[in-house]
């Protein structure tokens, strides 16, 4: 399973990514929303983890982006935010979004989140 | 002297000169009796002379023994009627010639004798009309005097009237006039007056009293000018500071409705009204005042009606939008005037532009949420880290694997209190927004339950639900009463010792509402605790330093957020014995 992960923060890029792999995620990073739309098409990921707010382009813009072009619409989307509250989770649902985790996240279980989040396919 | 005295005194002279003239008059009246007692004897002695002369005459015709009898008695009565001693020596000469006559014997000699007789008697006679005609005068000058003297005393008398009246015309009546053109000219204002002398006298001491009363009046009227130059000073100074106090100040007539003050903040707030009632009325439409959620308001139904009513309104906000464009968040005071009688006049409304605090409150708003969020990322590496190494292994030493959970534990620790201070700020800024809807409280217990089941594993104790048949589901923000009742729990997982009890009860309490109780057998919480419970930063002494520590803020948080909800928490502990807190939450209606 292969996660395209969008993440200005290289502190958190780095716990991000180890806690994936180690779930046993293929994780490709990058550091913007600009970033992410360019390797998305590359990568062809399972699903892609959206820090809500980055530098050049937002989470927000580039979950709009990439649900708004036909070749990467159906590729599920989760965001990485501060809080999780249901408003922001409507939010993000009511972009395209599978769902929101909030940090500090779970380390552990960030991989256990992320697929129940996908939900059985 | 004085006044009273010397009137005393005239009249006195007065009715003595009455008294004095009663006695004058009598006294003449006696006089006249007197002198007309000696006129009546005169005339009466008269007769008598002119019977002795005719008894003579006819003593000289025929010697009778009755005649002499006549003559004996007449002339024994006659010194009696007479006054004089000279007419009785007279008399007795005449009389003692007559009886020589009788004694004598007839002849020439004795012829003689009567003749001699009768030209003395005719002399007697002479003389004694004389002496009746002296008598005369006298009585008639004496009863002259007496008319003059009954004439003159009421002469006298009116003179001294006379002057009696004069005398009280100048010491009494020209004071007193003096005295009222003084009042005069005082009420006219001027109090250069001349006054008539003090003498020592009731006038005196009326012109004295009148001096000083022109005193105290002057002195009175300096003092009054005083008092109204401070009130007007006082009264510029008010008006000063009404003007230039940086609130906006408004009075209202309740007659007419209309603005009758408004200082110069109220003026650069909400301008001038028009002076016709149709402007004014355009004029007012044209403001558009609504809550600070937005909500529409009616000033004059949100404030008029109720100040008017005798309500005093005390800081309220509301949100002016101004026909010029501005938009001014306004807190807003009013209270009513009233009358020495009580009645209600008018209003006055204080406006204070508030668009300061309202930007103060949004920077605060935004530097907790800045903070929150920049804390939260380097946290988020931390954790992470943390969690990785001790999850590998790494740590060969058992003292170093410890060393990583104390850091792991605070760093879990830190994040609570930064979710816990961005729940304070929001309650307190009023800005945290509850979803309420119909939960099933099966649900609720679940997800609480579920949250807290790692700590309760970690804590040997056991969880327990405890939930009553028939429960009806709860009005309440889901992610909410489930952060209470974690908090809860997590609370009394805290209290609660190693292989015991924690159970989350929910039950109806009837009246619409629901119940949930989380009961721990820990140590209980001493009594005098118990009332701070529920404040900001509070945390009970000895709190297991082993276990995860609170943030201080967890049941300040419930309670708020229980409130918010339209419920309450109560809490019931012994010492020994365990604690129970109870959170009520109203239950979805239908």
């Amino acid at each position: 399973m292969k996660v395209l992960l969008a993440e200005d923060e290289p502190d958190v890029q780095l716990i991000a990514r180890l806690s994936l792999k180690k779930a046993g995620f293929t994780v490709v990073t990058v550091g913007n929303g600009v970033e992410a739309l360019e390797r998305v098409a590359d990568e062809r990921p399972d699903v892609i983890l959206l820090d809500w707010m980055m530098p050049d382009m937002d989470g927000y813009e580039t979950c709009r982006r990439l649900k708004a072009d036909p070749a990467t619409a159906a590729i599920p989307v989760i965001f990485l935010t501060a809080r999780v509250q249901e408003a922001e989770v409507a939010r993000a649902i009511a972009l395209g979004a599978v769902g929101c985790i909030g940090k500090p996240f779970d380390a552990l279980a960030l991989g256990t989140q992320v697929m129940e989040l996908l939900g059985p396919r | 002297m004085s006044i009273r005295a010397r009137i005393f005194s005239v009249v006195g002279v007065v009715i003595a000169a009455a008294f004095l003239q009663t006695l004058i008059v009598l006294q003449v009246e006696d006089r006249r009796a007197t002198a007309a007692a000696a006129l009546d004897r005169s005339i009466w002695r008269l007769e008598n002379q002119a019977d002795l002369g005719r008894l003579i005459v006819e003593l000289d015709a025929s010697e009778s023994d009755r005649l002499w009898g006549l003559y004996e008695r007449t002339v024994a009565l006659l010194p009696d009627v007479l006054d004089s001693p000279e007419s009785k020596r007279e008399l007795a000469a005449i009389d003692a010639l007559v009886r020589d006559w009788r004694a004598a014997p007839p002849g020439d000699a004795r012829a003689a004798m009567m003749a001699r007789i009768r030209s003395e008697f005719d002399r007697f006679a002479t003389r004694e009309r004389g002496r009746l005609g002296e008598e005369r005068i006298r009585v008639n000058s004496q009863s002259l005097q007496s008319t003059l003297l009954t004439l003159g005393i009421p002469a006298v008398a009116i003179v001294m009237l006379l002057v009696l009246v004069a005398f009280v015309a100048r010491i009494l009546l020209d004071p007193l006039a003096a005295i009222a053109n003084s009042a005069r000219q005082i009420s006219g204002g001027s109090f250069d007056v001349t006054l008539p002398r003090e003498s020592k006298d009731e006038i005196g001491d009326l012109v004295r009293a009148f001096r000083e009363m022109i005193t105290g009046v002057q002195r009175r009227e300096r003092e009054v000018t005083e008092a109204r130059n401070k009130a007007e000073r006082e009264h510029e100074r008010l008006k000063a500071t009404i003007e230039t106090v940086p609130v906006a100040l408004v009075i209202v007539d309740t007659v007419s409705g209309r603005i009758v003050l408004r200082n110069r903040a109220a003026g650069a707030l909400i301008g001038r009204e028009p002076d016709d009632d149709a402007g004014r009325e355009a004029y007012w439409r044209a403001f558009r005042v609504t809550t600070r959620e937005g909500a529409p308001v009616d000033v004059r139904a949100w404030g008029a009606a109720r100040v008017l009513q005798g309500q005093t309104i005390v800081g309220e906000e509301l949100v002016v939008r101004h026909p010029d464009g501005r938009e001014i968040p306004m807190l807003v005071s009013a209270a009513p005037l009233r009358d020495e009688d009580g009645r209600i006049t008018g209003g006055v409304a204080a406006l204070q532009d508030i668009t300061s605090l309202y930007e103060v409150d949004r920077l605060k708003s935004e530097f907790v949420s800045i903070v929150s969020h920049e804390l939260r990322t380097p946290l988020t590496s931390i954790k992470g880290a943390l969690q990785l190494l001790i999850d590998e292994g790494m740590a060969a030493d058992p003292d170093h694997s410890m060393l990583l959970n104390v850091a792991l534990s605070n760093t879990e620790r830190l994040v609570r209190i930064i979710n816990d201070i961005l729940d304070i700020s929001k309650i307190e800024a009023g800005k945290l927004e509850l979803n309420a809807r119909p939960l099933a409280v099966a649900d609720v217990v679940q997800h609480s339950i579920q949250n807290v089941d790692p700590i309760a594993r970690g804590a040997l104790v056991t969880l327990r639900t405890d939930i009553e048949a028939g429960v009806p589901p709860v009005q309440a923000d889901l992610d909410r009463i489930i952060q209470v009742l974690v908090n809860l729990l997590s609370n009394a997982l805290k209290a609660a010792p190693p292989r015991s009890e924690v159970t989350l009860a929910a039950r109806s309490t009837g009246g619409g509402f629901v119940a949930f109780s989380v009961t721990d057998r820990g140590p209980g919480i001493p009594p005098d605790k118990l009332g701070l419970l529920f404040q900001k930063f509070q945390q009970l002494d000895g709190a297991n330093t082993r276990k995860a520590r609170g943030t201080g803020l967890g049941l300040a948080i419930v309670k708020a957020l229980v409130e918010m909800q339209g419920g309450a928490v109560t809490v019931e502990s012994a010492v020994g014995n365990g604690s129970t807190f109870t959170v009520t939450v109203p239950a979805a209606r239908g």
